[in-house]
């Protein structure tokens, strides 16, 4: 989990009553990989500063409705997810381009995928080339390095739907870069 | 060699200065002194305090389908309501009093009152007898006779 110990410190709390520093701290921290999420599901830069700055708003507006300040990362995620799918939605996207659950052993390996540079092109490409259902788990979970839980509760999804379109998406991933192998 | 990661926080970096601006935005608009966030978590009533305008892009807005079909089934409704009244505007009252309505309850009116009278009529069956009682023996003999 990156940054354990700055999460923990997140000052929610103070956010809550209303404190704009506390706001600024929670914004700096998760901008850019709130911006990377939402760019990578929408592939429009003006539309994904827009869609922050919605996510921002709405998280002000909504704070309320956290429980756990400790889930504030997941929580935020889950507004901008949903801001994308409106998105889509508006576009008449096609949200379930979906693969077939499938019922075996998920047989990932070790997560640690590294890339090397001459594979960062291929590796964005790749990406970009998902469904966005597969994207967006694959996303959060490279990240910010969210649960499955977290992921399911973020995309709204059955546990065992994220854990197959994560094992599709990695086994996709870990294809290429042993393809790229010398 | 990079993570997944820092390959994707990378590509990104160039945005920072953008997101920089928007979060000093939106943390401007706090603005404590007026409206804290609490304030705008709380909604509900005082989302109506903040003016049409407000209402308008929160309440409204995010469901125009909504509230255009509510609004519809509701004008459809006012419709089927007024063409469905008397435009002579006397309503139900008026129509009975129309001269064929009231040539037809006047004719069962006698009906009903003819069969009443009948049944008053029934019980002059047990009006006094001018014979005097004798006994049946003597009633026989009479009838042979």
């Amino acid at each position: 989990m990156p940054e354990v110990s700055a999460l923990e410190q997140l000052p929610v709390a103070q956010a809550r009553a209303g404190d704009p520093a506390a706001w600024d701290a929670l914004f700096r921290r998760y901008q850019l990989p709130l911006y990377v999420f939402i760019f990578e599901l929408v592939r429009e830069e003006q539309v994904a500063l827009d869609l922050v700055q919605e996510a921002f708003i709405a998280a002000v507006r909504h704070l309320g409705s956290l429980r756990a300040d400790e889930k504030f990362g997941s929580w935020l995620f889950g507004i901008a997810h949903q801001k994308c799918i409106q998105r889509w939605r508006q576009r008449r996207e096609i949200l379930l381009a979906e693969i077939p659950e499938t019922p075996e052993a998920f047989d990932d390996g070790p997560d640690e995928l590294l890339i090397r540079r001459e594979q960062e092109a291929a590796f964005m490409k790749l990406l970009a080339q998902l469904p966005p259902p597969q994207r967006a788990v694959l996303l959060l979970h490279f990240v910010e390095e969210f649960s499955l839980e977290e992921i399911a509760h973020i995309t709204s999804a059955q546990l065992g739907t994220v854990k197959s379109r994560l094992h599709y998406a990695k086994r996709a991933l870990r294809k290429l870069v042993l393809a790229q192998d010398p | 060699m990079k993570t997944p990661r820092e390959v994707l926080l990378a590509r990104h970096q160039a945005a920072e200065p953008k997101l920089d601006a928007i979060r000093a935005a939106v943390v401007l608009g706090l603005n404590p002194h007026s409206e804290s966030p609490r304030a705008w978590a709380a909604g509900g009533w005082t989302l109506w305090l903040r003016g049409p305008k407000t209402l308008w892009r929160e309440l409204i807005l995010p469901s125009r389908r909504i509230w255009t079909g509510l609004a519809t089934v509701w004008l459809l409704l006012f419709i089927i309501n007024v063409s469905q009244r008397d435009p002579a505007g006397g309503g139900a009252g008026h129509s009975l009093r129309s001269p064929a309505v009231m040539m037809s309850w006047q004719v069962q009116q006698r009906w009903m009152d003819e069969l009443l009278a009948d049944r008053s009529a029934a019980p002059e069956a047990v009006r006094p007898r001018t014979v005097p009682p004798r006994p049946r023996t003597e009633e026989n003999k009479l009838m042979a006779a």
